[in-house]
């Protein structure tokens, strides 16, 4: 079972009695650059997102009232801004050139040394780079819903407020998620589920 | 059996099994996460330096002036299409209305003017069109004076006898 690497602190204090922002940045800022570069596949534009996430947290800090966590809140928040970013990204449809991309070989060589022999290290790394690359073929909801639960390890409940979905939804687009990246991995084409 | 197509593809199975996916698939879902963890760590391994948040300043600045600059241009233009459309509206306005207009505006002739005019009007000769009247009236004068006697004739007979 997973569980939630959440500080003690998100539970229990908002951002407004924390007295330094700094403090926040500190805490959460690899969380959220973490779930961006996740989502968009680009460093550059995950770290500028990041930026502009934590300002308009920020910026809006006395809208805060406590309801949920400081990460739900945040992530929310980067969640709205990914949104922008993919509606923009349509709209400015010429500007497909992603240099910063995040090259799923980077994210197949950072495979902690678990395995016994090179072969086995080869092989889970070809499979990482496998789910990787049917991540990043999901839609928008499936994607995000995805890497909430399995790459930040939320609770079911959680990523419906922070989604702003119903727990149902949440789950039937898990559910639909975990079945296309499964099959693509394991080389099944859609067709054939 | 009325069922749905999709309704047994589409069937959820118990939350337990949807998340916790077992067996290699389950361990490669783990190595993803801590290669996307330890890919995150690497970029954010640096203290976060001062002044992080300007250039998220600076970008806000520019997309509230790009919105600004936006919003002008677009009342600019409209503004332009307008001031452009006003003759064309006025040339496609309809005749009967302009007609009316001119029929409205009176007429300023001089008394000077007038008072020549009805002179000329007045001392003007008889156009030949008319002529045959003076002889209509030269006729009708005799013709009553002739009558007049032949029906005075008669009378002056009784009167004598």
């Amino acid at each position: 079972m997973v569980s939630t690497e959440l500080p003690p602190l998100a539970r229990a204090e908002s951002v407004l009695e924390l007295a330094d922002f700094d403090e926040v940045v500190r805490l959460y800022r690899t969380r959220i650059f973490r779930f961006l570069m996740a989502s968009l596949s680009d460093r550059d534009v995950a770290e500028s997102l990041t930026q502009d996430c934590f300002l308009k947290a920020y910026n809006a800090r006395h809208q805060f009232r406590g309801e949920s966590s400081l990460s739900t809140w945040l992530t929310r928040i980067a969640l709205n801004l990914v949104r922008d970013h993919l509606r923009s990204r349509r709209m400015r449809f010429w500007q497909r050139t992603r240099d910063t991309a995040l090259d799923i070989v980077d994210v197949g060589e950072w495979i902690p040394d678990g395995a016994s022999s090179p072969e086995q290290v080869c092989l889970q790394q070809e499979r990482v780079r496998e789910i990787w690359k049917s991540v990043e073929r999901l839609s928008r909801q499936q994607r995000t819903v995805f890497l909430l639960r399995f790459v930040e390890e939320m609770e079911l409940a959680e990523i419906a407020e922070t989604t702003g979905m119903n727990t149902s939804t949440v789950k039937s687009h898990l559910y639909r998620a975990l079945r296309i990246v499964r099959d693509r991995a394991s080389g099944k084409s859609e067709g054939e589920q | 059996m009325n069922t749905h197509p999709n309704q047994s593809r589409d069937a959820l199975p118990p939350d337990e099994v949807m998340l916790e996916p077992a067996g290699q698939f389950a361990a490669d879902l783990r190595n993803l996460r801590s290669a996307v963890h330890r890919a995150a760590d690497r970029q954010t391994a640096q203290p976060v330096p001062f002044g992080w948040l300007k250039a998220a300043k600076r970008r806000q600045r520019t997309s509230q002036h790009r919105v600004v600059l936006a919003w002008s241009l677009a009342t600019a233009c409209a503004a332009l299409f307008c001031i452009g459309s006003l003759p064309l509206l006025r040339h496609a306005a309809p005749p009967a209305a302009e007609q009316k207009v001119i029929d409205v505006q009176p007429v300023v002739i001089d008394d000077t003017a007038l008072l020549e005019q009805i002179d000329n009007t007045v001392s003007e000769s008889v156009p030949s069109s008319l002529a045959p009247l003076d002889s209509l009236d030269n006729w009708s004068s005799t013709t009553s004076t002739n009558t007049e006697s032949s029906l005075n004739a008669p009378e002056k007979k009784n009167v004598a006898q």
